[in-house]
């Protein structure tokens, strides 16, 4: 009979530790819930898990029981242990995550402050639209092989007239109003033909080329003229050119600068460095070709002139016309540009005003 | 250029298209036509009506009403303010819907108050006249109801308005009959003309064999190629009939009298100009066709006084000077209403030096444009008969007195152009395939004269009238083939493909690089200024060079008359420019400046220039940074900053534009190529810049020539710490930190691998103190204490020697 009574003693204690490892456990609920600082959370550690803490205080009486109860109390114990242990970590991180937002909410910058809204003064910054329209040529250029060369602006008879088939009695020497220094020999290029000269001077064909750069001409000045402009000149030579081959160039290189298919015709012109020499109309991209005020109800828009280089130039180039033949072309740049977004006034170019400048921002 | 595709049809049997389908094929053929007129055709709408009643006007007192019935639409009334309205008179009525040669098209219109039905016309009104005081009186037997063009038997026509531009090379293209030649071949339809040798017998029989009564005497060194003269009596100087002055009106002459009238008809018919002198007015009997020798004052036709030089040609008589030869006659000699006796001249002229005269004259006529293109000089006797069958047909009973006369250059003597090519050749450079048979057609209907040779060969005579100037080679054949086959028929094709890889050169490269980082880096628009410029510019900015020596012969304004030095004076306007709109901005521009050179005429140097403004305070030193880090992205062997000795050739040292101490030269390849500096407050007055203006220029001349890749030189990260050193030490507060650093730059140890400044701080009223961070570094193995002491001591060392003490502590 002895056994039972001292089981029935066990049972109770055992009983009895449970209770108070409950009592316990919802006691630091409630002070976990109070707790508002790091230094609270630390005395509840130290009060609830402390060596001489209340679940220590609890346990001393473990050494008491018989091996199954405390076994059974032992992992109930760890178990409340870890608890009280993860909900004060959490709590603590949480706290500490709070404090931050704090200091943050204090510190934290105002996210409408921007640049863009203060007056800095002129902080757009962006190439010139001239400059935008030429690199994106040049680069198509580029990419179907052509070289990009260009000379001097200050040029001689013989490279802006003679070499280009125009000799000093010519008519066509009247379609150019030529600025001329005082030594009547020399002159301001009125067209990038004379890289033509140049670039075949300094190769050997087959080649390709493009020159854009400035030119001038003494005219007088208004909103569509303009006595210093850019134009590009294009040259390709090789043997057995042909007409059919310029026609296709100028079509691919047109698709491709006015982003789609574009219908182009050739119609004769008179240029003395070019035989056959032609206009190149394209179709009106106002109306398409139905006919409006743009195109003068044509349908066709004058863009440049091409045309087979002549064999005179060849010759001045040191190019022999019986073996090699080419096509040249220019494209008038400015007003390409003021086509493309619809300038007004061709003096804005050189003009220098930065409220005309900053509309072409790229920032 | 007008031409009358109704004079056109004399010569040529055009078929029936539209007219603006005409002017499209001969735009894409022959050359452009700006504008297709009809005159006349408003004339199909206008009906004849007789006036039944006029009241006035209820609310004008100038104002009537005229009322009149027209077959099928009743009795009309219109609002009428002429003169000479009355009860009775036949006039020419414009319904609504008329378009008038001015362009308008009436439509109905309340005029004070009362809807006018349509319109009564003046002559002026209708395009008939000139000017016109009141409405058109029609004879009283005119037939109501008819349309005024039937009326009058007027011909309606489509006259396309050439631009004479395209026409510059083709001198055969200036009359009509040389157009119905493009015509016939455009449209394969035979040319006929009527100018042949048949043509010329029965004129030719007028021709007496009594001596002309006129001498001529031709100088080869004057203007004056060729010369005919033929002597006519006894011609009445009357109208010109309806039918060419209808013509001569299409092409935008204005009828004067039957003798003036057929000369200009002549012109535009053949493209020949000519001149008819009143015979009478002509003092002895010899033209002298020269030089004038000397200076004197001639009165044109048009009343003008004109001051010709020794070099200009003009036709004298024994007296004065008569025309200025090829471009006017004078008031002196022309054909007026009592004229009875005339001299016919046909002549061709220098184009060279007929161009110099007109230019310098400021005088261009109908005569000079023609000759400026370099006529057929065999024209002349055509024209000639041309003149007198006309003035025949309109004077029966004149009579000729003798011959032609003839002077100048022998006319046999000029040579045939003959163009050898071949069928292929003409293929292959148009990418089409022609049959020999088609290309001879075609060549031919131009006139040209074709031999077929075996397997293709051609050779190609010239004609005359185009063989100065124009037509010289094969190319020219080709052209002439391409345009009138049409250069649509042909179909694009690739040509062959070169397989050579091209990078941008390193000059543009170079550009693109500098343009990239001052717009994404330095915060700059981009802005493109004249390259000429002006003396007051240069002098109001006190450039020591004016560019003198690169002034243009012939500016358009005193503002651009030079080539600009330099792009600093450009860059102060801009700058003036724009700070009326901002308080702050930043701008570049890459352009060439243009300088005398000492054996060439000129040397042309592309700079880069920026510059940067702020009302309120200077931007020296961020423009330093930006110029710095700008070099160092170009790679380019730069250095900004140092000593600077001797002439900078892009900023002179003499110029006063320059702040005398934010002043800092740019070296390029070891040489003065810019400088980076604040413009001196007295200069920005001048400009009226209110603010701090700053400016870089950098010179790229031989440098933008060359490729400078970035060299990176990579090693392998280091095994072993490196040890850090700080120290503080002192100088007098204007003391640069530059100078500070100076010496540790210079410290020759081969541990220090890095020195940088940490702070600098200027205590009040105290020394600059410069925090200064030594890095010691041994690739080989981790720095010892004694070794890193012995650094610290080296570089203490080394700044007390530079005069930098350590600060004291505490």
């Amino acid at each position: 009979m002895f056994l039972p009574i001292l089981m029935h003693t066990f049972v109770w204690e055992s009983m009895d530790m449970l209770k108070e490892l409950e009592q316990l456990k919802s006691d630091f609920k409630t002070s976990l819930s109070k707790a508002a600082t790091k230094t609270h959370l630390l005395e509840l550690k130290s009060v609830y898990l402390g060596k001489k803490g209340k679940l220590s205080s609890i346990l001393k009486g473990l050494k008491e029981m018989g091996p199954k109860e405390r076994k059974t109390l032992g992992q109930k114990s760890n178990e409340y242990k870890r608890e009280i242990e993860t909900a004060l970590s959490k709590k603590m991180e949480a706290l500490e995550v709070f404090e931050i937002d704090e200091k943050l909410k204090k510190t934290g910058v105002d996210p409408t402050y921007r640049e863009s809204l203060f007056d800095l003064g002129l902080m757009e910054a962006g190439l010139h639209p001239v400059t935008l329209v030429q690199r994106e040529v040049e680069d198509i250029f580029l990419s179907m092989g052509l070289d990009i060369l260009d000379g001097p602006h200050i040029e001689d008879d013989y490279h802006n007239f003679e070499a280009l088939n125009i000799p000093a009695d010519h008519p066509a020497r009247d379609m150019q109003d030529t600025f001329w220094f005082k030594d009547l020999k020399h002159l301001l290029r009125t067209h990038t033909s004379t890289i033509q000269i140049r670039g075949m001077k300094m190769q050997r064909p087959p080649f390709k080329f493009v020159g854009p750069g400035k030119v001038f001409r003494s005219e007088r000045t208004d909103a569509s003229h303009e006595m210093v402009f850019h134009q590009l000149e294009g040259m390709m030579v090789d043997k057995d050119l042909s007409v059919a081959n310029l026609i296709y160039f100028m079509k691919t290189l047109l698709t491709e600068v006015f982003g789609k298919e574009t219908e182009v015709r050739l119609r004769p012109g008179f240029f003395p460095f070019v035989e056959p020499g032609f206009e190149l109309d394209i179709r009106c991209q106002v109306c398409h070709g139905k006919g409006c005020r743009v195109c003068k109800q044509s349908g066709w828009v004058e863009l440049l002139p091409c045309g087979m280089v002549h064999p005179n130039v060849l010759r001045f180039g040191r190019i022999d016309p019986s073996v090699y033949n080419g096509f040249a072309f220019g494209l008038g740049l400015d007003r390409l540009v003021m086509m493309k977004y619809g300038i007004d006034d061709i003096r804005h170019i050189h003009g220098g005003d930065l409220r005309f400048i900053s509309q072409f921002r790229m920032y | 250029m007008l031409i009358s595709t109704r004079w056109v049809k004399d010569f040529v049997d055009i078929p029936e298209v539209e007219a603006e389908s005409m002017a499209e094929r001969v735009t894409l053929a022959t050359a452009e036509v700006e504008n297709v007129i009809r005159p006349g055709a408003h004339l199909k709408d206008i009906l004849i009506v007789v006036i039944e009643g006029v009241r006035k006007h209820p609310s004008s007192d100038r104002l009537h009403l005229a009322s009149f019935d027209l077959e099928g639409q009743g009795t009309l009334e219109v609002v009428c303010g002429a003169p000479n309205v009355r009860v009775g008179l036949k006039v020419p009525y414009a319904p609504v819907g008329t378009t008038f040669p001015n362009g308008l098209t009436l439509t109905p219109k309340k005029i004070r108050g009362v809807v006018s039905r349509g319109m009564l016309c003046s002559e002026a009104e209708l395009g008939l006249g000139e000017e016109s005081s009141g409405l058109m009186e029609l004879a009283d037997h005119a037939p109501l109801g008819q349309c005024l063009l039937d009326f009058l038997s007027l011909e309606e026509d489509v006259v396309l308005d050439i631009d004479n531009k395209s026409l510059t090379h083709r001198p055969d293209l200036w009359g009509h009959f040389g157009f119905a030649r493009e015509f016939s071949a455009i449209w394969e339809v035979p040319l006929k003309d009527p100018f042949d040798e048949k043509w010329k017998g029965p004129l030719e029989k007028h021709f007496t064999s009594s001596p002309s009564p006129l001498r001529l005497n031709v100088d080869s060194q004057g203007a004056c190629l060729s010369y005919w003269a033929l002597a006519v009596d006894g011609v009445e100087v009357t109208e010109s009939p309806a039918w060419m002055q209808t013509r001569l009106l299409a092409c935008g002459m204005r009828p004067i009298n039957s003798i003036v009238d057929i000369s200009n008809y002549v012109m535009l018919e053949l493209g020949m100009p000519n001149h008819i002198f009143d015979r009478d007015k002509i003092a002895g009997d010899s033209l002298t066709i020269a030089p004038l020798g000397k200076k004197e004052n001639f009165t044109t036709l048009d009343e003008v006084e004109r001051p010709l030089v020794e070099t200009d040609t003009v036709i004298c008589d024994e007296k004065n000077p008569l025309v200025i030869g090829g471009i006017m006659g004078g008031l002196g000699s022309s054909v007026e209403e009592k004229t009875k006796n005339l001299l016919i001249e046909a002549a061709n002229w220098k184009p060279s030096l007929i161009r110099q005269t007109c230019t310098r004259l400021g005088l261009r006529t109908e005569s000079s444009q023609r000759y400026e293109k370099s006529l057929d000089g065999n024209l002349c006797y055509r024209t000639l008969l041309r003149i007198l069958e006309l003035v025949l047909r309109f004077n029966p009973k004149a009579k000729v007195l003798g011959a032609p006369v003839y002077d100048g250059v022998d006319l046999n003597a000029s040579e045939k152009v003959t163009i050898s090519t071949c069928v292929e050749r003409i293929n292959a450079q148009l990418g089409l395939a022609l049959s020999t048979s088609f290309l001879t057609t075609l060549l031919e209907s131009l006139g040209f004269v074709v031999n077929v040779k075996g397997s293709g060969a051609l050779s190609i005579e010239v004609p005359s009238f185009r063989a100065n100037k124009d037509v010289e080679c094969e190319a020219d054949i080709v052209e002439e083939v391409g345009r009138i086959v049409g250069y649509g028929r042909i179909d694009p094709a690739a040509p062959r493909a070169d397989m050579r890889p091209h990078a941008l050169r390193p000059e543009k490269a170079m550009h693109r690089r500098i343009q990239d980082y001052l717009f994404l880096k330095g915060r700059c628009l981009e802005v493109m200024t004249y390259p000429l410029v002006g003396k007051t510019l240069l002098e109001k900015c006190r450039w020591p060079d004016l560019g003198e020596k690169l002034t243009l012969l012939n500016p358009l304004s005193k503002d651009h008359d030079r080539m600009r030095p330099s792009l600093v004076p450009s860059l102060l306007s801009v700058s003036s420019l724009n700070q009326k709109s901002y308080h702050r901005f930043q701008f570049f521009e890459i352009g060439r400046v243009y300088l005398p050179g000492r054996e060439e005429f000129a040397v042309e140097h592309t700079q880069a220039a920026l510059a940067f403004f702020d009302q309120k305070g200077g931007r020296f030193q961020e423009m330093l940074g930006e110029v710095e880090n700008l070099l160092r992205y170009l790679n380019i062997p730069a250095v900004l900053g140092g000593e600077e000795k001797g002439r900078n050739p892009v900023i002179p040292k003499e110029w006063p534009g320059c702040h005398p101490y934010e002043y800092q030269p740019i070296k390029v390849m070891g040489q003065k190529a810019g400088a980076v500096f604040s413009i001196h407050p007295l200069m920005q007055r001048e400009f009226k810049i209110k603010g701090h203006l700053c400016v870089a220029v950098i010179d790229l001349q031989g440098v933008e020539g060359r490729r400078w890749p970035a060299k990176i030189n990579y090693r392998p990260l280091p095994k072993y710490p490196s040890s850090v050193f700080d120290c503080t030490v002192v100088c007098e507060p204007q003391t640069p930190v530059g100078d500070v650093i100076g010496p540790l730059q210079k410290l020759k140890l081969k541990e220090l691998v890095q020195v940088k400044i940490v702070d600098v701080f200027v205590p009040k009223g105290q020394m600059k103190c410069v925090t200064l961070r030594a890095t010691f570094f041994d690739p080989k193995g981790t720095l010892d204490s004694a070794t890193v002491k012995g650094c610290e001591r080296s570089v203490v060392a080394a700044l007390e020697k530079g005069g930098f003490p350590l600060k004291p502590s505490g």
